[in-house]
């Protein structure tokens, strides 16, 4: 039995670095930021990770909690901007953010290394470590969206003219879910470096900005279960069907279209609706039966 | 030598300019962003290449074939993956992720017809002739490629312009409910402003596989990203302001290039996106949307 768990840790490991990612996501949205810079984020926590590891032999950790740093520091500085677009500005803001840290990332041969990437990072956590990582991680979101704090995300992105009515800060709670998506971001590159051993600028391009957005998108967007559950999926189901490993990226495509048409609010956030309004229903019934 | 430079740069402008400007006349009148305007572009490319190696057809008809492939290309896609969207009237987001999927599906169905493989055009496709003016060497390929991006934006302004359709594209995009209550065909109209889109993507991906002589399944990403950069710097929905920042955009791009670095050079045209949307989000024409900033404080 520990043999069958054991050889499904490599798998766990994706899912739980992909989760850690799809959190950083998901913050960004639950604020009404459309903000597509998680692979940013990410590659820098990855490579600041690397080298500080590798070069300086900074502590792991250590070195953990800097690319967290540095993703939160570059998110404060890009909130300012930031906040003075909306939509689909925000959107082309972000991917232009992807597309800067790519070519830096490529082009600094003598820091990155360029194509070839960095190589041999050694590994200091095990499944179980990242399994707390994400706890953790998924504590604070927890308790974020559950305070003030998240009833504020919600309003504001529902309707933005309610929310300044209200008397909430647009700028100041939408420079918040930007600072954790960045920090979240920096944790899950910093992770990544950690799982893979070896890393190259290309893994942090466009195909990991689309694989994230469609982990959200399929979960749910509205809550953490959403985020996890979509990692969990994406993740799993490539190694399910390794038979049909050539077509992924077809499938991945259709996923996302089907799902963002027939299914737009994703499979833990319609189940949960679902279970709401089941519940609603049957206490209505009750009141009118005790009537 | 930099007025070389500064020629070439409009040449490739001229390209980024015709395909900008599908993906700002989609924004224009559906208000969706085609993430997958760039698959489409390379399909074109992909069919053009097809009519000259596997059927031995002339350079004008791999250009009409790129352009009907894009077009139709373009409209199957607004009939999957946008109409449905639209008829819910689903947010802005929804179409950003449909078409991000749609262009995931189409850039690997592209790697498996191509087998990963850079394809070119046959040495003789075009004629070689070369101009001498000015100091400057100025190939035929180039005076065609100006040539066509004129004609094609002239047509297109006339187009939204002049006819009936313009007018009747401006209603739709003002509203289609509206336009419907004045005895417009919301979905015909749709129809053709996706099909104009492809057509021009189409168009645009046969010149730059001949311009830089080589079709390959990437190379439509390169180039949205860049168009992303144009169509800001014109301002979303301009067609206008579309073909003047392509010009803006291709020759700094060349310059770039040829006087620093390659690599320098996409980071220095996605940082000037960045700067128009912190200075003028609007672009170069744009008027301010009411949606691009709700009012606060």
């Amino acid at each position: 039995m520990i043999d069958l768990l054991l050889s499904y840790r490599s798998v766990a490991d994706i899912v739980l670095v992909n989760a850690v990612l799809a959190c950083s996501q998901y913050i960004a949205f639950r604020a009404g930021v459309f903000s597509l810079g998680t692979a940013a984020f990410a590659s820098l926590g990855a490579y600041c990770t690397a080298l500080l590891v590798m070069q300086a032999g900074v502590h792991p950790a250590v070195a953990t909690f800097a690319a967290m740093a540095i993703g939160g520091v570059l998110s404060a500085l890009l909130a300012l901007p930031l906040s003075r677009l909306r939509g689909v500005f925000q959107a082309l803001a972000t991917l232009a953010l992807v597309q800067i840290v790519l070519s830096g990332t490529l082009n600094l041969t003598e820091i990155t290394n360029g194509a070839l990437g960095i190589n041999g990072i050694p590994r200091p956590i095990g499944t179980l470590g990242l399994l707390a990582v994400v706890a953790v991680v998924v504590y604070i979101l927890l308790a974020v969206g559950g305070s003030s704090i998240g009833r504020a995300f919600d309003v504001i992105r529902e309707d933005e003219t309610v929310a300044v009515a209200l008397g909430i800060s647009v700028d100041r709670h939408q420079l918040l879910a930007f600072v954790l998506s960045g920090v979240l971001g920096g944790l899950a590159g910093s992770l990544y470096a950690f799982t893979r051993y070896t890393i190259i600028p290309t893994d942090f391009g466009f195909h990991m900005l689309i694989n994230v957005l469609a982990m959200v998108v399929l979960g749910g967007r509205l809550s953490v279960w959403g985020a996890l559950c979509g990692a969990t999926i994406l993740s799993v189901l490539p190694e399910m069907f390794r038979v049909f490993a050539d077509y992924r990226m077809e499938f991945q495509g259709g996923l996302l279209m089907l799902c963002i048409i027939f299914l737009p609010r994703g499979v833990a956030d319609s189940v949960i609706v679902w279970y709401r309004d089941k519940r609603l229903k049957a206490q209505l019934a009750h009141q009118e039966a005790s009537i | 030598m930099l007025l070389q430079q500064i020629l070439n740069g409009i040449v490739v402008g001229g390209v980024y300019a015709l395909f900008a400007m599908g993906l700002t006349l989609v924004f224009g009148v559906n208000h969706i962003m085609n993430m997958a305007h760039g698959a489409v572009f390379m399909w074109g490319a992909f069919a053009g290449l097809f009519a000259v190696t596997a059927l031995g057809q002339s350079l004008f008809v791999a250009l009409l074939v790129g352009m009907l492939t894009g077009g139709l290309l373009s409209v199957a896609l607004d009939w999957i993956a946008f109409r449905p969207l639209r008829r819910r009237s689903a947010p802005l987001f929804s179409t950003i992720v449909a078409a991000f999927g749609a262009d995931l599906v189409l850039i690997s169905l592209a790697q498996k017809a191509s087998n990963t493989a850079v394809m070119r055009f046959p040495f003789d496709t075009f004629p070689i002739v070369i101009f001498k003016f000015l100091g400057m060497r100025i190939q035929l390929l180039q005076i065609v490629i100006v040539a066509v991006s004129v004609l094609m934006v002239l047509g297109l302004l006339y187009f939204l312009y002049g006819s009936r359709f313009g007018l009747q594209a401006r209603a739709v995009a003002f509203s289609e409910n509206t336009s419907k209550l004045l005895g417009i065909n919301p979905g015909l109209v749709n129809f053709q402003v996706f099909f104009i889109s492809g057509a021009l993507a189409g168009i645009a991906g046969v010149l730059i596989g001949l311009v830089f002589n080589s079709v390959h399944f990437m190379m439509g990403e390169p180039l949205l990203l860049r168009a992303f950069v144009v169509i800001i710097l014109g301002g979303l929905g301009s067609i206008g302001g579309a073909l003047v920042a392509g010009l803006i955009i291709g020759v700094i791009q060349t310059l770039s290039v040829a006087y620093i670095s390659p690599g320098v050079a996409d980071a220095i045209v996605f940082s000037l996106l960045f700067l128009v949307l912190i200075v003028r989000p609007t672009g170069l024409f744009g008027r301010a949307h009411s949606d691009l900033r709700v009012a606060r404080r």
